[in-house]
């Protein structure tokens, strides 16, 4: 490791990082993004689907493409795909502009990600330490993903997260540039040519099943946060950097624990464990979101770390097989989405439904005046009007409080018990979901189980 | 320490940790939520010792919201929020499929009924509820649908609702 050229090593990981946050990146934009291109809630979730869907499929064909061009010709030239198509995310102006440019960054980042996975064991000198290298970069790519998506939508613009990648994925691809001239003049293409077999079915299981429990927390506690409890983008991102934080301690473990087996079953019950918490909020408060998220950081980079591992250990060529891995996380997070998906549409909107009824009914039996009452419902109704399909920030309809001492407090006190039924309504909401989530991460135990006596 | 027993440390720490996390959260209610349910129109909810026509005038539409409600299958709760502008008007009577006719009908059943609570709570003279009750039961069709289209907002809706009944009440309480 003393020998490898640091640069190089931070280029390869700072790309695989850089491609893999945009699996995640875009979801504090979507109610942006959204708005701005007039689109549909069910056709915007596409920016988020088509890009991972995209990753899944292309990700094997993608590392087969890398050993035939040579790695370092195809994490350049992916890289450049994907600098091209994140500058015409940023400059879409419909959304089937947007997501064709998606897709077109998902073949990119294909590319790019499973070729630097042939480039690292000879950059670092071990196969293992590559692994962990590509494993923790993906990890923490991916969980700072939401949060990095949120400031920039809040301080700049949704298109600011695709513009801001192009000088990075350059940056990125610079170093690499050596390599590809290396095998342009040389005629290498990749070292290792040796075949051993199979991919590891049950660890890409778990990657996938894992994949999905994770998409599943991050998706859902933006949403919650955003669309449930009222957050701006930029305090949602602020409440989901524990996350990345976590995964970052999480790394240091990896190091003092060697067995995989051990570290995926913990990783994956720290995940369950952290969604099931989500999925039992006894109150709509950001702070009782944070121990789930701490186990849920950590977690993650101890089951990814592992599973990645497990995947490629012995195996070569290491880009074919970091393909299927790249492919199982890929169409986990789909699956994860799509899955929770369908389930928290529902409940939200029954549930805003149970809130606001049992709202009006506070008004309508409260000691108020009845003229205030009557006030108060119809000011209540225009809220609703105009926050049609989101849980309303009640407080506007109370003013201008009253100016009788004991009037206002009534007001006072009827105003927290509505903004209290609607906000633990929108909780409750996404408890199913998150449980779904917490359900699917247990059942990743099963191929790790299992794995322990077959592969790992 | 062996790697095994580093393992084992590290898998039952995450085991304790989210036994704790889930039972910390379950201990303090994170599965006891229930939203608060609106109660039955249909039941019968006494007035709460009225005193002064506005006091009257707001039991009785409650009252009549409370009358309609039932008689439209809904939740009085629902119906006072259906009848806050006319577009929620609009999306209540579609996703109802419920006519105007029918709408107004319901209303003016919901009106008859608040005259009998009003006259039960001691708010309106029994020889007075009954010529109030056949000026109710007399009003067209077409007036009741007035009532509630001729509002903008349910303020507006409940005034256009207590309108009559406010002003024939005006006219029978001493």
């Amino acid at each position: 490791m003393s020998e490898a050229p640091r640069p190089r090593v931070a280029a390869l990981a700072l790309a695989v990082g850089l491609v893999l946050a945009d699996s995640s990146i875009v979801v504090l934009a979507l109610p942006e993004i959204y708005r701005e291109l007039d689109a549909s809630v069910a056709a915007v979730s596409w920016v988020l689907v088509s890009f991972n869907l995209v990753m899944a499929l292309a990700a094997v064909p993608a590392a087969h493409l890398a050993r035939r061009l040579g790695p370092g010709r195809a994490a350049a030239i992916g890289l450049a795909v994907f600098a091209g198509a994140s500058l015409a995310c940023a400059l879409s102006e419909h959304l089937s502009t947007l997501i064709a440019a998606r897709c077109v960054q998902a073949l990119g980042g294909a590319a790019a990600v499973t070729a630097v996975l042939e480039l690292l064991p000879a950059t670092v000198g071990s196969e293992r330490r590559a692994a962990t290298i590509w494993a923790t970069a993906g990890a923490t790519g991916a969980a700072l993903g939401p949060a990095v998506g949120g400031l920039l939508t809040e301080l700049v613009s949704w298109q600011s997260i695709f513009l801001i990648q192009v000088p990075i994925a350059i940056a990125a691809a610079v170093p690499i540039l050596a390599v590809a001239r290396h095998e342009a003049a040389t005629g290498v293409l990749s070292a290792e040519l040796r075949q051993t077999g199979r991919p590891h079915l049950l660890a890409n299981l778990a990657l996938a099943l894992i994949s999905a429990a994770i998409a599943g927390a991050l998706f859902l506690l933006v949403l919650l946060l955003i669309e449930g409890w009222r957050l701006s983008p930029i305090g949602a991102a602020i409440v989901v950097s524990v996350m990345p934080l976590c995964a970052l301690l999480g790394s240091r473990i990896n190091g003092l624990v060697s067995s995989a087996r051990a570290r995926a079953a913990a990783g994956a019950i720290l995940i369950s464990g952290g969604l099931g918490g989500l999925a039992l909020l006894p109150k709509a408060e950001v702070a009782l979101t944070l121990p789930p998220q701490v186990m849920i950081g950590i977690g993650l980079a101890l089951v990814l770390s592992a599973l990645t591992e497990t995947a490629l250990g012995g195996r070569a060529p290491q880009a074919i097989h970091g393909g299927w891995t790249i492919s199982a996380r890929h169409a986990g997070v789909v699956i994860g989405i799509l899955a929770v998906t369908p389930v928290f549409t529902h409940d939200i909107a029954q549930q805003r439904h149970d809130a606001i009824d049992a709202g009006t009914a506070v008004v309508l039996d409260s000691q108020v005046s009845p003229l205030l009452k009557i006030d108060l419902a119809q000011k209540i109704g225009d809220r609703l009007d105009e926050e049609k399909g989101k849980v309303p920030t009640i407080g506007p309809a109370f003013e201008p409080l009253p100016d009788d001492p004991g009037e206002r407090d009534e007001v006072v006190q009827l105003r927290e018990e509505l903004q209290d039924q609607l906000n633990r309504g929108a909780t409750h909401a996404f408890s199913p979901s998150f449980g779904i989530a917490a359900l699917i991460g247990l059942l990743s135990l099963i191929p790790i189980a299992f794995a322990r006596r077959v592969e790992l | 320490m062996s790697a095994g027993r580093r393992g084992e440390i590290l898998v039952g720490s995450a085991i304790v940790a989210a036994v704790v996390l889930v039972g910390a959260y379950l201990a303090a209610g994170g599965a006891s939520y229930t939203p608060e349910k609106t109660q039955n129109p249909c039941k019968h909810r006494a007035w709460t010792n009225p005193e002064g026509l506005q006091e009257i005038a707001q039991q009785f539409t409650l009252s009549a919201l409370d009358g309609a409600a039932c008689q439209l299958g809904v939740s009085r709760e629902t119906l006072a929020r259906a009848l806050a502008t006319p577009e929620e008007r609009e999306h209540f009577t579609e996703r109802y499929d419920i006519t105007d006719a029918q709408l107004a009908k319901a209303v003016r059943a919901g009106l008859l009924r608040a005259v009998d609570d009003a006259e039960e709570a001691g708010a309106l003279s029994p020889v007075l509820a009954e010529p109030l009750r056949e000026t109710l039961r007399s009003i067209p069709l077409d007036r009741a649908i007035e009532l509630i289209n001729n509002a903008e907002s349910l303020l507006d809706n409940a005034q256009g609702i207590l309108g009559p009944a406010q002003e024939l009440l005006e006219g029978f309480l001493p």
